[in-house]
């Protein structure tokens, strides 16, 4: 070939011709065949579907039972702190010499503190509950009533340091804010029931009085 | 495609499933904060029994003489341990008068004081002789000679106490009721705080009236109001219940004659408080101040909520 020339003419490729183009089989496919595939794709599409609404369904359900669970857990130890406030309240004073009164203003500081730490042990545990979105509302408003109800435990326990210092003005202060508190506690218990309703009907949750 | 090539898939959506109902919440389990435990209530640390004062130890000895409602002139002991008194010297007073009531009910001191009302005033079944029991309890009182704080006549010890409180118009030394039985001296308040402890002995209820100036008792009682008394009785509400004023001091004396040791006086009865002269006492409304301050919460009620319904 001459190495000048831009074009070889004339080349020759030894056995091209006896090249064979490889044939496509036709597929076999018939209707039957077509049909039992297609009803696998469907069947399967149909199991993905159902499953995963079964999986969210029951995960959901999961997830209100977790909560429902630490409610009342909740619950139940809270009751036990109303019961010690209960049977102190309901202790008389009357006829306590100074060692009684001091007694007694420590029985108070210790149903505080209990108060106190049950309120955030449940607290943290609420919080970290995954709820489904229709019970944000409760699970937000439960936490605020755990919240209130710890500030009111913690003014008792002020009060107490405040008698333990002899500054009874401050004692006062305290129980007052601890009023207070307490007052909000109960608003914010009646909104998690409101929320709750609302989670469980569907419905809006009625504006405040 | 053949039904063995179905199964596979078919299997594979069903290992889904189990993974997703059954091995995750296993394995995931109810995180209930792990590595917490739920508190528990820790009863308070019981406060430590103080040391009893030896009953063989020395005493102070003082006798008090005084003269009752029905003009009769008494002798009365007191025998009080030193190192009570002693005690109650090196404690430290508070400054804040809303305190003040705890002097009265200090645990050493409620057996002298028992001992000294039931004799000052007899128990008795007759309801009629209560309030001359009170009365005398009152005059008793009374009769002890007043004395301000800051003088160091008002100390057995001729100087004044350790724990004495120096304030901008002088000095505040609230009593225990024996320093005052021993010091045999005493200002409005160690008279109200004496008398507080000696009728709380008895089981009445009692608080101090505290005026810009004074301080007085007041007694819970009902429809105080005695035919004979010459003056209007004038009571504190508190707590919806009615506390009679008493003084403790302002008893004017002079002895019956010149050469006798017998006395008389004026003792102020229960209400009487235009009869004390002190200004504060017509012009002021006093504050009202408990012997025990007992926390009384407004609201303590926790309140059940209902739970979210399982399976929703």
């Amino acid at each position: 070939m001459d190495p000048g020339s831009p074009r070889p003419f004339g080349l020759k490729l030894p056995g091209i011709s006896n090249l064979k183009i490889p044939r496509l089989s036709r597929p076999a496919i018939d209707r039957k065949k077509a049909l039992t595939i297609a009803g696998v794709a469907v069947a399967v599409i149909a199991v993905l579907l159902v499953g995963g609404f079964l999986v969210t369904s029951y995960l959901e359900n999961q997830q209100v039972a977790l909560f429902c669970g630490h409610i009342s857990a909740s619950e139940a130890d809270l009751f036990l702190v109303h019961g010690r406030i209960s049977v102190y309240m309901q202790t008389p004073a009357d006829g306590l010499l100074a060692a009684g009164c001091d007694d007694r203003m420590r029985e108070f500081a210790a149903i505080a503190r209990y108060g106190r730490d049950v309120t955030a042990y449940h607290r943290q545990i609420i919080a970290s509950d995954t709820v489904p979105e229709a019970y944000s509302g409760a699970q937000s408003a439960y936490i605020r009533a755990l919240d209130r109800l710890n500030h009111a435990f913690s003014f008792w326990s002020s009060a107490a340091t405040a008698y333990d210092m002899r500054d009874y003005a401050a004692a006062n202060r305290n129980l007052a804010e601890a009023d207070g508190a307490w007052q909000e506690y109960t608003a914010a218990v009646a909104e998690y029931d409101r929320e709750l309703r609302a989670a469980e009907e569907g419905a809006e949750v009625p504006p405040e009085q | 495609m053949e039904w063995k090539d179905v199964i596979p898939v078919v299997a594979g959506a069903v290992v889904i499933l189990v993974l997703a109902l059954v091995v995750k919440p296993a394995l995931l389990g109810d995180p209930d904060s792990p590595g917490l435990a739920s508190p528990v209530y820790v009863p308070p640390t019981p406060a430590p029994a103080p040391t009893p004062f030896p009953e063989d130890g020395p005493v102070y000895t003082r006798n008090f003489r005084w003269t009752a409602i029905d003009g009769g002139v008494h002798t009365t002991e007191v025998r009080i341990p030193e190192a009570l008194f002693h005690a109650h010297r090196g404690t430290p007073r508070f400054s804040d008068y809303t305190s003040w009531g705890l002097y009265a009910l200090a645990d050493a001191d409620r057996p002298i004081l028992e001992d000294l009302a039931r004799r000052i005033a007899p128990p008795s079944t007759n309801p009629d002789e209560g309030y001359l029991r009170l009365m005398n309890l009152v005059f008793f009182v009374q009769q002890i000679p007043y004395d301000m704080d800051d003088n160091t006549t008002s100390y057995i010890e001729g100087t004044l106490p350790r724990y004495a409180m120096y304030m901008k118009d002088g000095v505040e030394y609230p009593k225990y009721p024996v320093e005052m039985l021993v010091d045999g001296r005493g200002d409005c308040e160690d008279s109200a705080i004496l008398m507080a402890g000696l009728f709380d002995a008895l089981g009445y209820d009692t608080v101090l009236l505290r005026y810009s100036d004074h301080m007085a008792l007041g007694i819970r009682m009902k429809e105080f109001n005695p035919y004979y008394a010459k003056y209007t009785p004038r009571y504190f509400m508190h707590d919806g219940q009615h506390y009679y004023y008493i003084e403790g001091t302002d008893f004017e004396k002079q002895y019956v004659s010149p050469h006798s040791i017998a006395i008389q006086g004026k003792p102020l009865a229960i209400g009487n408080a235009a009869g004390a002269g002190i200004p504060s006492v017509q012009s002021e409304t006093p504050k009202i101040v408990p012997l025990r301050f007992v926390p009384e919460p407004g609201e303590y009620h926790i309140r059940p909520v209902r739970l979210p319904a399982e399976g929703a």
